[in-house]
């Protein structure tokens, strides 16, 4: 196990490498000229040279790439040209409201999706599964967008129970978590619905329950246990594109996050950041596979790492 | 602990527990947009610009009505062709950190912004400066490479603020995050999204009424719309037209309109044809409705333009009228030879508004069969297709529709950089290439005085001229338009789309 671990993320090398490589030749070809938009609306051509110089951006591309290379390796994601912050600082204080952003909406969008899912899956074609269902296809329908605004009607302005946005206390959580899983939630009921009602024609379902194992055990047991594989998967995927940040939960409840950042570094063409934040982001996904698989042994035994 | 004192704890403690019941009086700003930065000298958007002012000042600046006055300095004069400038400091002024503001402190700050190998994005402020002479503490003396008679304008631009001389040494290029100057506030916090400064009990004016100033950026404008009705913030400055009626219908709000320096029109290119000729040019302009124009893409809060420059701006004269007249535009159109109209393209950055405009543009146009393909190109598309283009005969652009802000809230600012013949890009900013040696007489006229009467009749020559000439189909002037609780008074939005909370306070 641990030297398949190890395989694995020495595997991971090459990729990065690559993207690093790709995600460079990527902003560089975007057209726009990111001199010109950091000095601004209303720089001369005299104040746009200094800034390209200033910023590097007068040397030739294969020696910015060297440069960024080498400092990437030994951990300077370099200076934001926007706000010459440094990136690792830009990013950090976004990271970490993201990552309990998505994990808050996780938790509570695959517990309740996978309750609905089950529960839809053994009531199949009977009010529970109707309702559970509806909810489903409502979940993944809502637009986030009108979603938000409208908990931030009714719960801040109306009732003013919760905070419009912002990035604080636990009562700060509770909105854009919601409305960041109910989409998560909705498939995760769908996809369990179905992997549910597909193991429930296997024979092992069918023999354990002609033996007599009590219908409970049938279910949480024998059949989630199986349909657990697909689900992780499912999860990961889901973990995965969450951590990139959500542009409109971002958005709407002022959630400091770095889905924003990703997009205000796109049209500002901030080179660095965007190459940080892209790289980030391709690791993670590299390491939630990694769990991914990691979390499959545990699913099932049968499963095993050489 | 008698009954008494037992409620009023409770009562007190109850009140620490419900939310919007805060003793302490903190101004609230929700803003659309993130800060890129704190050093004034190197930061080039309004919001950042406007907020910096909260902990900056400069030796001049700017009232509610954009009107030039004196800040850190007293006052000031000049030789009769503007290449020296005298100015007389305010005396008894310390920055945040304890460091006197006198001469020596002017010079260090112009002397930094203006030497090239410091590469600061406003460097051109002041760039015509050679020599900055310290004449006692209190004086200083400004030479001028050149004649600039908008000198003393563009020092109160905030690009001219003054940083502290021991905190420009002791932090160098990472004073934008640790800003020091002489205002109404002290910087306390800046994180993601928000900047946080506490009030200057030590300031050289009255100390500010509030406690502190928080600018937050929220991204959407309903959520800023919801912050303002659950109290959560009390400013909302440039806020959109479509929420007006929500803020109209709530009796602790207010919505105040107030015009701008900000003028839009749609820039020909004079180099192509059939921009070249004078009489096409002239003729579009008589094809546009300017008062649907405000109707339309401003909820009719706008002005249309009279000139070649908003009437908020310093020597605006009204230069002329071109009334909307399709019988007249199109008999211009057959005089030019363009009796069967012609098909061109309009550039604009892509927005909601601005399609809004293009469109309308398309449609007013199609009148006198000109036909127009609507471009809205992304901004960074713009920036390198318009503006960073090697020389003028590359030039695609036909025509592009955009606004204008003099940050100066000078003239010299809202025509040089537009109306000039040398401006054009990659140069600066005159994408209708318009090119008029009387006009350009007239600008360099202006600057080589400092004298404001003589500075008048130049820019109204060449505001005359130059709408004659009709480089661009004039629109209109929007209006500012913020909103903010009933209680806080002392805010203004400024022409130029900033504002001004340093007289901010709240009704008991």
């Amino acid at each position: 196990m641990l030297s398949y671990l190890i395989k694995r993320l020495l595997g991971a090398i090459p990729v990065v490498l690559m993207v690093t490589l790709a995600v460079f030749a990527f902003v560089h070809l975007l057209p726009g000229d990111p001199a010109r938009l950091v000095a601004g609306p209303e720089a001369t051509a005299q104040d746009v040279e200094a800034v390209r110089t200033a910023l590097g951006l007068d040397k030739p591309l294969p020696q910015q790439f060297a440069t960024y290379l080498s400092n990437t390796v030994q951990g300077d994601f370099g200076t934001s040209l926007k706000t010459r912050r440094p990136v690792a600082e830009e990013i950090g204080m976004r990271l970490m409201p993201t990552i309990w952003l998505t994990v808050f909406a996780m938790v509570w969008a695959v517990a309740v999706g996978l309750l609905i899912g089950v529960i839809s899956a053994v009531r199949r074609g009977r009010w529970p599964d109707y309702t559970g269902m509806i909810v489903a296809v409502s979940g993944i329908s809502f637009p986030p967008f009108w979603l938000g605004l409208l908990l931030i009607n009714l719960f801040s302005v109306r009732l003013g129970w919760l905070p419009t946005g912002g990035y604080g206390t636990w009562q700060h959580f509770i909105m854009p978590s919601f409305t960041l899983g109910l989409g998560v939630a909705a498939v995760m009921a769908r996809f369990t619905r179905s992997a549910f009602i597909e193991i429930a024609r296997e024979d092992y379902v069918r023999t354990a329950r002609a033996k007599g194992v009590p219908e409970r055990r049938v279910i949480w047991r024998h059949s989630l246990r199986n349909a657990l594989i697909p689900i992780i998967t499912m999860v990961g995927l889901q973990f995965g594109f969450l951590l990139g940040g959500s542009i409109v939960v971002e958005s709407v409840f002022s959630w400091p996050g770095v889905g924003r950042l990703l997009v205000d570094s796109v049209s500002y063409r901030d080179y660095p950041v965007i190459q940080a934040l892209v790289l980030m982001f391709s690791l993670q996904f590299i390491l939630i596979n990694l769990l991914v698989d990691v979390l499959y042994v545990f699913a099932n035994p049968e499963i095993r790492y050489k | 602990m008698n009954m008494k004192s037992l409620l009023v704890s409770t009562a007190l403690g109850l009140a620490m527990l419900v939310p919007g019941t805060v003793l302490a009086k903190d101004l609230t700003v929700a803003i659309q947009n993130n800060l890129t930065g704190l050093d004034p000298t190197n930061v080039n958007d309004t919001l950042s610009q406007t907020s910096l002012r909260l902990i900056y000042q400069g030796l001049f600046g700017f009232d509610k009505d954009m009107k030039l006055v004196p800040l850190l300095a007293e006052d000031y004069d000049s030789n009769a062709d503007a290449t020296e400038f005298t100015i007389r400091l305010r005396h008894n002024v310390t920055f945040h950190d304890g460091t006197a503001f006198d001469a020596e402190a002017v010079k260090v700050n112009l002397d930094r912004l203006r030497d090239p190998a410091n590469n600061l994005s406003r460097r051109s402020l002041v760039s015509m400066i050679s020599d900055v002479q310290v004449v006692d503490d209190h004086t200083v003396k400004l030479i001028l490479s050149q004649p600039f008679g908008a000198m003393i304008a563009s020092l109160a631009h905030p690009g001219a603020m003054m940083i502290s001389p021991a905190a420009l040494k002791e932090y160098g290029s990472e004073i934008g995050r640790h800003p020091v100057g002489t205002g109404p506030f002290v910087f306390d916090r800046w994180s993601a999204d928000t900047l946080e400064v506490k009030r200057n009990d030590a300031y050289w004016k009255e100390p500010a009424k509030v406690d502190g100033v928080i600018i937050r950026s929220v991204p959407e404008s309903g959520a800023r719309m919801a912050m303002l009705q659950t109290g959560e913030a009390q400013f909302v400055p440039n806020f959109p037209p479509e929420l007006m009626k929500v803020v109209e219908n709530n009796p602790k709000l207010e919505v105040t309109t107030s015009p701008s320096i900000v003028e839009y029109y749609v820039s020909l290119n004079n180099n192509k044809a059939p921009f070249d000729n004078k009489l096409v040019r002239q003729a579009l302009n008589h094809a546009v409705d300017k008062d649907a124009f405000c109707k339309i893409v401003f909820s009719g809060l706008c002005t249309p333009a009279d000139s070649i420059i908003p009437s908020g701006l310093a020597f605006h004269v009204t230069a002329g009228e071109y009334a909307y007249d399709v019988e007249k535009a199109k008999a211009l159109l057959a005089e030019a030879g363009y009796a069967d109209g012609f098909t061109a393209d309009i550039w604009a950055n892509s927005n909601t508004e601005s399609l809004r405009a293009m469109q309308f543009i398309q449609q007013q146009l199609a009148q006198v069969n000109v036909t127009l393909n609507v471009v809205p190109l992304e901004a960074g598309v713009a920036a390198q297709r318009i503006w960073s283009i090697e020389s003028a005969d590359k030039a695609e652009v036909q025509m592009y529709y955009g606004g204008w802000s003099s940050s100066t809230g000078d003239a010299d600012w809202g025509i040089r950089p537009l109306l000039l013949s040398e401006s054009a890009p990659p140069a600066m900013f005159n994408v209708a290439y318009f090119k008029d040696a009387d006009v350009d007489a007239a600008i360099n006229g202006a600057i080589g005085t400092a004298n404001p009467e003589e500075r008048a009749g130049f820019y109204a020559t060449a505001q005359e001229l130059a709408w004659e000439g009709a480089p661009w189909i004039f629109l209109g002037v929007a209006d500012l338009i913020s909103a903010q609780t009933s209680d806080l008074s002392g805010v203004h939005m400024l022409p130029d789309r900033g504002f001004l909370l340093e007289d901010a306070a709240f009704a008991e």
